[in-house]
C-alpha cells in the first residue's frame, strides 16, 4: 500500500500537494472529533456571541486611537532624531562632497558618453543595478498577469456578462469629449515620451520617465477609443514581444558594454540612448499592463 | 524663490494630514495626487529635473490611474454601484 501518507515518498507526497489532493495532516484530529464529548463551557447563543464581539469591539475602538497616535509620535520622534544627527543640508564640507562625486561629476562625458550626470550614473556605473530593476517590472507584470489574467478556466458567465456590458455602453455611447481631448493629445504625448526617451543622455528624463509617459498615452487610448481599438494593433502577442524584446536589449546591450570592458562604446553606438529606449519599452508595458489587466485581466 | 517653496511646503504638510483624513477614498486618492503634484514641482525647484519628470508621470499619473480602478472594483466610485 503505497497510498497512505507513511509509505509515500517526499516526490510522491510533493506531487499530490501540487495536484491539489488533500491528505489528513493528523489522524488524532479525526479521532478527537469522534468523541461526543460535553464542552467544557456551555456554548453561548448567538445574540450572547454578539454582545460580547460588540463589547470588545468597543474596547477595541476606546485603546485604538491611543496606541496609534503613541506609535505615531514614537516613530515621528525616531525620524526627527534621525534627521537631526545628519549633516546640514548643502554645505560644503558634507562627507558626501568627496571625491567619488567630483569623480563621476567630472568625467561622467568622458566615459559615458552621456552628458546628464544621472542617466550616466544609473545606465554606466549603475546600469547593473537598473537590469535588475527592470527585471523587477518585468515580473512584477508576470505576477500581476498570473493573479488576475482570464483564461477559458477561471472566467466565469458574470464575468463575461459584466464586460460585455460594459462594451456595449463604450459602443453605443462613446465619451465625444473625450475622444475629441484625446485625438488632440495623444500626438503629443507620444512625441514627448519619445523626446523624453530619446534625449534621456542629454536633458533630464530617460527610460523610466519616458517609457511611463508612453505607458499613461497607451492608457488614455485605451480609456477613449475602447480596448478593442488598441487590442486591434497592440494584441497579447505583441505586448509580450515588445516587453521581452526591451528586457533581452537592455541584458545584450549592458553585457556587451561590460565584457567590453566598459568602456569605448559611445564612439560606434549611442549606448546610452539605446537602453533607454530598452528601458522605456519595459516600464511602458509595465505600466500598459498593469491598467489593461485590472481592468480586464487581458492584454 | 523661497516665499514659493515655503508656500509648497505648507501645501505638502497640508495634503500629507488631509489625506488620511477623508471621509470618501475617493478624496483621499485626489488628495494624495495633489500631494505627488506639489512634491514635483518641489522636486523641480531642489533641482532635480530628472526626479521632478518621474514624480509626475508616476505619482500624478500612474498611480492615481491604478488607485482609481482598484476604487471602481471596490465600488468606491459614485455611480459604478451596479448591484
Amino acid at each position: 500500500m503505497s497510498n497512505t501518507p507513511e509509505n509515500k515518498t517526499l516526490t510522491e507526497r510533493l506531487v499530490s500537494w501540487v495536484n491539489g489532493e488533500r491528505e489528513p495532516k493528523d489522524q488524532t484530529l479525526f479521532v478527537m472529533e469522534k468523541r461526543h464529548r460535553q464542552p467544557r463551557r456551555p456554548q453561548p447563543s448567538d445574540e450572547e456571541h454578539e454582545e460580547q464581539e460588540r463589547h470588545r469591539f468597543r474596547r477595541f475602538l476606546r485603546g485604538f486611537p491611543v496606541a496609534a497616535v503613541m506609535i505615531c509620535g514614537v516613530l515621528v520622534a525616531v525620524l526627527v532624531w534621525a534627521v537631526m544627527t545628519m549633516p546640514a543640508f548643502g554645505e560644503a564640507g558634507n562627507p558626501i562632497n568627496n571625491e567619488v562625486a567630483e569623480h563621476y561629476l567630472e568625467y561622467t562625458e568622458e566615459e559615458t558618453g552621456a552628458t546628464n550626470a544621472v542617466t550616466g550614473m544609473i545606465l554606466s556605473y549603475r546600469g547593473f543595478d537598473t537590469l535588475g530593476e527592470s527585471c523587477v517590472l518585468f515580473l512584477a507584470v508576470s505576477c500581476v498577469m498570473l493573479l488576475l489574467g482570464r483564461d477559458a478556466h477561471n472566467t466565469d458567465e458574470h464575468d463575461l456578462l459584466k464586460i460585455g456590458q460594459e462594451d456595449t455602453i463604450e459602443k453605443q455611447a462613446p465619451d465625444r469629449i473625450l475622444q475629441q481631448v484625446a485625438r488632440t493629445l495623444i500626438p503629443f504625448i507620444f512625441l514627448f515620451a519619445l523626446y523624453v526617451l530619446i534625449n534621456g543622455e542629454v536633458s533630464p528624463g530617460g527610460g523610466f520617465s519616458g517609457g511611463t509617459i508612453l505607458g499613461c498615452g497607451l492608457i488614455l487610448y485605451t480609456v477613449s477609443y475602447g480596448h478593442a481599438a488598441t487590442s486591434r494593433w497592440f494584441s497579447a502577442a505583441i505586448y509580450a514581444a515588445v516587453r521581452t524584446f526591451g528586457l533581452l536589449l537592455y541584458a545584450g546591450l549592458y553585457g556587451y558594454y561590460i565584457f567590453m570592458g566598459a568602456n569605448g562604446l559611445e564612439s560606434t553606438v549611442h549606448f546610452s540612448m539605446a537602453i533607454d529606449l530598452a528601458v522605456g519599452l519595459v516600464v511602458a508595458c509595465t505600466v500598459y499592463g498593469f491598467y489593461t489587466l485590472f481592468q480586464r485581466g487581458e492584454i | 524663490m523661497t516665499v514659493l517653496e515655503y508656500i509648497l511646503l505648507a501645501g505638502l504638510l497640508v495634503t500629507a494630514i488631509a489625506a488620511p483624513l477623508c471621509k470618501r477614498l475617493l478624496n483621499t486618492v485626489i488628495v494624495y495626487l495633489a500631494f505627488s503634484v506639489i512634491m514635483a514641482v518641489l522636486w523641480s525647484l531642489l533641482q532635480s529635473p530628472d526626479l521632478a519628470i518621474t514624480e509626475a508621470a508616476v505619482g500624478a499619473g500612474i498611480s492615481g490611474i491604478l488607485f482609481f480602478l482598484t476604487l471602481k472594483k471596490i465600488h468606491e466610485l459614485k455611480g459604478t454601484k451596479d448591484e
